[in-house]
């Protein structure tokens, strides 16, 4: 049971996933300043720009912190175990 | 980024970054809005009376009393980065051993563009006096109109935006009123 609750607390997520992830939230953060500055300089005010980057964050959040199933599509092949030298 | 923990860390850092440039793109920004709003400033009348401040109830000196008339439009020095406006309106005068005097009389902010157009007839706010006590030796003063605008991000800019045409120069002291 308190195993279970450390991973769950721990959110573990394979190398491909911690790739994916990593791309994700460079793309967003960027791309979503970039969305956000140029929207707020439109409109001419500065809240259109922090409330919109601020949506952006936290939606980030959401797809980017949980161990999404998505993430640990390629477990760690680990090899079988080797007898011990005796 | 391998537990939650480690993704905050790394995805946080990342958005203090991007926030900064997001935050030096705003500040640069402001570069792009050069406008330089003119107004109009006039003295109706200057006197002068002898008195005392609050601070040294018994110092007897000359104090000057303004009126004037103010009219301007600053509405376009709001643009999205701009946070407030400060007015003020100096008294100039160079002191006959070649001082130069500044002295504010009347100050105003300015937070939205709906108040941005400004129409003041009044009179000065502080106590306009000299170093010296009397107005004996002061030459004619002119009267300026001054804006500092105070961005959200950025540095601070000022510009002139009205001077009286010529200068106003203090009467003989009265002692009353």
């Amino acid at each position: 049971m308190s195993n279970a609750l450390a991973e769950l607390a721990e959110g573990k997520i394979d190398f491909v996933g911690q790739n994916l992830v990593d791309q994700i939230a460079k793309v967003t953060l960027v791309a979503g300043g970039v969305i956000s500055f140029v929207a707020g300089f439109a409109l001419q005010d500065l809240r259109v720009t922090f409330s919109l980057y601020g949506a952006i964050v936290v939606l980030l959040a959401l797809v980017v912190l949980p161990p999404w199933p998505m993430y640990n599509r390629h477990p760690v092949k680990w090899l079988p175990m080797a007898a011990p030298p005796s | 980024m391998h537990s939650i923990f480690a993704r905050i860390n790394n995805t946080s850092a990342l958005l203090s970054s991007c926030m900064m440039a997001l935050l030096a793109a705003i500040a640069l920004s402001t570069l792009v809005f050069t406008a330089r709003p003119e107004g109009n400033v006039s003295v109706a009348s200057v006197q002068v009376y002898s008195g005392n401040t609050r601070r040294y109830a018994t110092k007897r000196q000359d104090l000057a009393f303004v009126d004037f008339n103010i009219t301007a439009d600053f509405a376009p020095l709001f643009n999205w980065n701009t946070k407030q406006i400060f007015l003020y309106l100096q008294a100039e005068y160079n002191t006959t051993t070649g001082i130069k005097n500044e002295a504010v009389i009347w100050d105003r902010i300015i937070r939205r563009k709906e108040e941005a157009n400004v129409n003041v007839i009044g009179k000065n706010k502080y106590n306009l006096r000299d170093l010296s006590t009397n107005f004996k030796n002061a030459p004619p003063a002119s009267y300026s109109l001054k804006y500092n605008i105070m961005p959200y991000v950025g540095a601070l800019t000022y510009g002139e935006a009205a001077r009286t045409s010529e200068p106003v120069a203090f009467p003989p002291r009265k002692t009353r009123v």
